[in-house]
């Protein structure tokens, strides 16, 4: 089997398949034989899964504490609970 | 059977115990479901929609929605994930009601080619090293900052997939449409996203 060559906008096009696993055998190796010759496919692949990463502790960061609910939202909510 | 299996079986327990009070329509079971519950679910609200109130009301709705859906409840995924898909939907609902934005254009923020295929301008290579970013609080606030000047369609897609966790699937229900559109908006608002963050990250421009 005779490797397909990719260029860097098809690379860019299979990044999201490639990080989740989901290319088929010979696009993968297509891939990483690009990525293998390509510095700026490297960089833009490090810089595409730094902003995922950066995205996830973005915002899991922003978390809440039990006390930091008001408790006229709880009342609210146990309030409005439908009774049988 | 490890400890960590026979803490797990224990939660299991102790939330079955919890639907069954729930489905009897015990009062302290709904304040306790309420109490250990409203934190976190608030939390995601309130990153899925950036106003107070709103992320109050969403929570509201989603507990209402979860009091009356409780006797259907059956176990099939955990308590907790049932109530954080539901405030998740409860959440968009409430964009959707929403005034929109004015939207940034995508297209100008993803890659450009030249007509060989080569990105016509890939500029320097993102800085890895020193202390992590995400220590910092104003670096936080520049992330979460750019994520909100995503088209909502874009934003909504990366939030329930990358912050959220939902699958490509729940992602596709959820917003009601194709498994692979999920798949493309997905990897272009990470594309627009990295193009925002690119000046601050990029070489030496820190």
């Amino acid at each position: 089997m005779s490797a397909r060559s990719l260029t860097c906008r098809e690379l860019i096009d299979f990044l999201a398949a490639y990080l989740d696993a989901e290319l088929p055998p010979a696009e993968h190796a297509a891939f990483e034989a690009h990525l293998a010759i390509c510095p700026d496919c490297v960089d833009y692949l490090a810089s595409y899964r730094e902003t995922i990463r950066l995205g996830k502790q973005a915002l899991a960061a922003e978390t809440l504490r039990p006390e930091d609910v008001p408790g006229e939202l709880i009342d609210a909510i146990l309030a409005a609970r439908p009774r049988r | 059977m490890g400890p960590a299996d026979r803490s797990e079986q224990r939660a299991t327990q102790d939330e079955q115990a919890l639907v069954r009070r729930l489905q009897a329509g015990e009062d302290a079971a709904f304040e306790e479901l309420v109490r250990q519950n409203a934190a976190r679910l608030l939390a995601v609200a309130r990153r899925m929609l950036r106003s107070e109130e709103d992320a109050r009301d969403a929570l509201q709705e989603a507990f209402l929605q979860a009091f009356r859906g409780i006797q259907k409840f059956a176990g099939d995924a955990r308590l907790s994930t049932w109530l954080h898909r539901i405030v998740v939907n409860a959440s968009l609902m409430k964009l959707r009601t929403r005034s929109r934005k004015p939207e940034l254009p995508l297209d100008e923020l993803l890659p450009r080619f030249l007509e060989d295929g080569h990105r016509s301008d890939p500029g320097p290579a993102w800085r890895t090293d020193g202390p992590d970013p995400v220590e910092s609080r104003e670096l936080r606030t520049l992330v979460r900052a750019n994520i909100d000047r995503l088209p909502d369609i874009y934003r909504n897609v990366l939030l329930l997939r990358d912050i959220e966790g939902l699958s490509t699937e729940e992602t596709a229900g959820m917003l009601d449409i194709k498994v692979d559109t999920v798949k493309v908006r997905l990897h272009r608002a990470r594309q627009a996203l990295r193009t925002l963050l690119h000046p601050h990250f990029a070489g030496e421009a820190r």
